[in-house]
């Protein structure tokens, strides 16, 4: 009786294994079937300037987002559940796209860095680094100096986001030290991890700090004095630019996404407001435009 | 001069022990105060009640985050207690005596697994196999019921496995020498000898899953509407905080903390059904 | 077997515990074997270099800060947990309404959510404390999470301790302060280590109540007033942003490894009890 139930057992882990090595499953054609809207969390950075540069907002500018919408506070689940949902749509930042899934093209223009640039991609965004002009410590001007300077927009440029035309020759400030703080958007913060390596290869006494912590959080950061430099990945609001200083980084497309299996490749930018609103909620009506 | 030293150390070890005491009224103090005056503000009845969570037009009603949480721990009951109780009774009658170590370090192990952990797993392998099987996004109720079953098994497993093992065995030889089977001595002899056990457990099995926040957020779906059925998505009380914390400022936050509040006071009746059953036991 | 066909009651019985049985082992195997099979070939040397950058997302930092986080919230939790522990066992009267109240916030405090304990954090240490994203407004937060299991194990232990072992002790002339430092405590030693194993466990899986109190930094922090990430928050950090799938699944496979050996600790100290 015991021998049998161990064998048992053992039989069943051992095929339970097995399928864990194997059990993918195949996609299918087209799209069909209810949508499922995949947004961001509100007070995202994304979803602001997503929400604002898509439309969709009712004549008081608040945002109307689908009741009916996944959301999710990661860019991870975002590309997962559209790479795993046929039936899905969402939206990320164009520096995080992945293979995985499908950029849509919006009234016939690509999601591509020329098409931002030459504005005629429109659901792009700033990244903004904003902080207090006034109290702005040496180490923190010194750095943000760089940021705009050549060297760290081609920095930008190579990963892909669209660097700000007006760079200037970096000129290293001298007697300067200790730590400059940086918070805010989730969306900026790679990007700043990259240029800040770069800082501080070449100045060895300066330690940064960077926090992820939103867009919202990292500007009332930056009021409150908490951290030097806060990054947004949205225009600031009018009572925040009241506060602080901003300057425009970079520019970031934000791809409005689908499952690879999805035959659709173009998508109107009055679909978009339908489906992100919940007028639209089948793919069948998406499809004739 | 010993007994001076002997009385300052006794005050020593007093004055830690008052301190979980201490903790305890600093969390009520901190949640409640940075919690209530918002509720106040949006009013008891709407925040509780109200059907509509929308911070960019400060309309902030948690009724279906509350619904939600519930739903999403009554699935996690359903999913997990028979299994574990029954995989309990399956260690300590039938397990052969060389796989009850494993057993339990296994089980050890799962209840160690960092939720993160659980979360990162359910989102890629129960999601996209929900969406298969219902033809939906995955995303929902029932994948997070399904989650929280696997994470409250260990507890539920462990507690009902202790307190089983504490009946005497007189009990279960009786019920054999009675010419009643094996099943039938544990389901009717033992059962209602532990059954305090295994409602606390239960009880510590929905404090964890009511409690569980990074795992659910991944898979729930997170819409704050009223959930229409099993299968569509939801947001917890957890999930809300966990969501929009990080953005919140002003009355949004206060919303927030005030969402915790009801979860704590949630959690505070939870304990108080604990240890009345522990009290009764005793 | 042949006895069970005509006793369907415990037919099914017997079916259904074998059969939650394995699916409770295969969920665990299941589980286990996913995040081994999908981790391990993304597990690189360079992933435990010792600078974190945006090019090689190294885990070591956050091995690192997991390190001084666990140790700084121990360092806090463990005499207060022993000495309460020591309070309710040699001190305090059986049943006096002091020990039913300490008992039941104790109970209360291992049932708040980690979510709450990170708010309560954020609003007492970081906010109104002025302590901003620390490592002490996360240790500290996690030292009341872990003080009732370290209090709760360290007080069975001590009960466990044969009165004998005491009474010998005032037998021979020493006072109760040195009773309790040179029998008591030594003698239940491997319950307060399989306690402490246990915090140690829960302190290295913990997300939630720390993003909001240490914050995200992934640096070795100079003081225990700047930001660090644990090893749980720079897998939730890795997933947040998309870009590093690969990394977050070795990361799980580290804490998976993590968590069994401290498992397999935790395991060791309370054989030695067993043994005691």
């Amino acid at each position: 009786m015991k021998k049998f139930i161990s064998v048992l057992t053992v039989t069943v882990l051992m095929a339970v294994l097995f399928c864990s090595c194997g059990g993918k499953y195949t996609a299918g054609s087209t799209a069909r079937g209810e949508i499922t809207v995949v947004s961001r969390e509100e007070g995202s950075g994304t979803r602001d300037a997503f929400v604002e540069l898509a439309q969709i907002v009712d004549e008081d500018e608040n945002d109307i987002t689908y009741d009916g919408a996944e959301i999710t506070n990661s860019t991870s689940v975002m590309l997962t559940t559209v790479k795993g949902n046929k039936r899905a749509i969402g939206y990320v930042s164009l520096g995080s796209m992945s293979d995985d899934v499908k950029a849509l093209s919006i009234d016939g223009t690509e999601a591509t860095a020329e098409n931002i640039k030459s504005g005629s991609y429109k659901i792009a965004r700033p990244f903004n680094v904003c902080y207090k002009e006034d109290t702005l410590s040496g180490a923190a001007e010194d750095f943000l100096s760089f940021v705009m300077s050549e060297e760290g927009q081609a920095i930008i440029e190579k990963e892909g986001y669209i660097k700000n035309d007006t760079a200037a020759e970096y000129e290293p400030m001298d007697n300067i030290g200790g730590k400059v703080v940086i918070a805010g958007s989730t969306s900026v913060a790679p990007v700043m991890e990259i240029i800040a390596d770069e800082y501080k290869s070449k100045h060895k006494d300066i330690t940064i700090e960077i926090q992820q912590t939103g867009s919202s959080a990292g500007i009332s950061s930056a009021i409150e004095g908490v951290c030097d430099l806060g990054m947004s990945s949205r225009d600031l609001k009018e009572d925040e630019s009241v506060k602080l200083k901003s300057d425009k980084l970079a520019m970031d497309g934000i791809a409005v996404i689908v499952n690879k299996s999805n035959a659709l490749t173009d998508i109107s930018s009055e679909t978009v407001r339908k489906i992100f609103s919940g007028e639209i909620t089948d793919w069948s009506q998406a499809e004739d435009k | 001069m010993t007994r001076v030293k002997e009385s300052v150390m006794k005050c020593i070890f007093a004055l830690c022990a008052l301190m979980s005491i201490g903790a305890v009224i600093a969390i009520c103090v901190f949640i409640f105060a940075n919690g209530i005056p918002a509720i106040r503000e949006i009013g008891v009845w709407q925040f509780l009640s109200g059907r509509v969570w929308k911070p960019s037009v400060n309309i902030y009603g948690i009724f279906p985050m509350i619904i939600a949480s519930l739903y999403v721990t009554a699935g996690a009951i359903i999913v997990g207690v028979a299994p574990g109780v029954l995989t309990a009774v399956f260690l300590l009658k039938y397990c052969p005596a060389r796989l009850r170590k494993p057993m339990h370090t296994a089980i050890n192990l799962l209840a160690g697994i960092p939720s993160i952990v659980y979360g990162f797993f359910a989102l890629m392998v129960i999601v996209p196999l929900i969406g298969e099987v219902f033809y939906t996004g995955g995303k929902g109720i029932l994948t997070a019921s399904l989650l929280l079953g696997i994470m409250i098994l260990p507890t539920i497993i462990n507690t009902a496995y202790s307190f089983l093992k504490a009946v005497p065995d007189m009990y279960f030889e009786g019920s054999l020498a009675l010419g009643a089977t094996r099943e039938r001595s544990i389901f009717f002899a033992m059962f209602p000898a532990a059954s305090s056990g295994v409602l606390s457990g239960i009880i510590l099995g929905v404090g964890r899953a009511i409690g569980e926040t990074m795992a659910v957020v991944m898979v729930a779906g997170n819409q704050a509407v009223m959930p229409g059925s099993v299968l569509s998505g939801a947001r917890t009380l957890t999930a809300n905080i966990v969501l929009e914390m990080s953005y919140a400022a002003g009355l949004h936050r206060g919303a927030l903390v005030g969402t915790a509040v009801v979860l704590f006071v949630f959690i505070l009746i939870i304990n108080l059904c604990f240890s009345a059953i522990k009290q009764k036991k005793a | 077997m042949k006895n069970y066909i005509k006793k369907p009651f415990s037919l099914a019985a017997l079916l259904l515990i074998i059969l939650s049985a394995i699916v409770t082992a295969a969920v665990i195997v299941f589980i286990t074997g996913y995040i081994l099979i999908n981790g391990i070939p993304n597990i690189r040397l360079s992933l435990f270099a010792w600078e974190y950058n945006a090019k090689n997302v190294s885990m070591m930092p956050a091995i690192i800060n997991t390190v001084y986080i666990a140790l700084l919230t121990l360092v806090i939790a463990v005499p207060v947990g022993v000495f309460s522990a020591v309070y309710l066992a040699e001190y305090a009267k059986r049943g006096s309404n002091l020990v039913k109240i300490i008992r039941i916030t104790a109970d209360t405090l291992s049932g708040i959510p980690s979510i709450v304990y990170g708010l309560f954090g954020f609003l007492a240490f970081v906010v109104a404390l002025k302590w901003e994203y620390s490592l002490l407004s996360g240790a500290l937060t996690l030292a009341i999470m872990v003080l009732p299991s370290i209090m709760r194990t360290t007080e069975e232990a001590l009960l466990a301790v044969p009165d004998s072992y005491r009474e010998g002790s005032f037998g021979l002339g020493a006072g109760k302060i040195r009773t309790i430092f040179k029998i008591s405590i030594p003698a239940s030693m491997p319950g307060i280590l399989s306690g402490v194993i246990l915090a140690i466990g829960r302190i290295t899986g913990e997300t939630a109540a720390l993003i909001f109190t240490a914050g995200t930094v992934a640096a070795v922090p100079g003081s225990v007033f700047n930001s660090a990430r644990t090893l749980a928050v720079h897998m939730y950090c890795l997933l947040s942003e998309g870009l590093y799938t690969d990394e977050a699944y070795a990361t799980a496979v580290v804490l998976l490894v993590t968590v069994a050996a401290i498992n397999a600790l935790s395991d060791f100290a309370a054989h030695k009890i067993a043994k005691m």
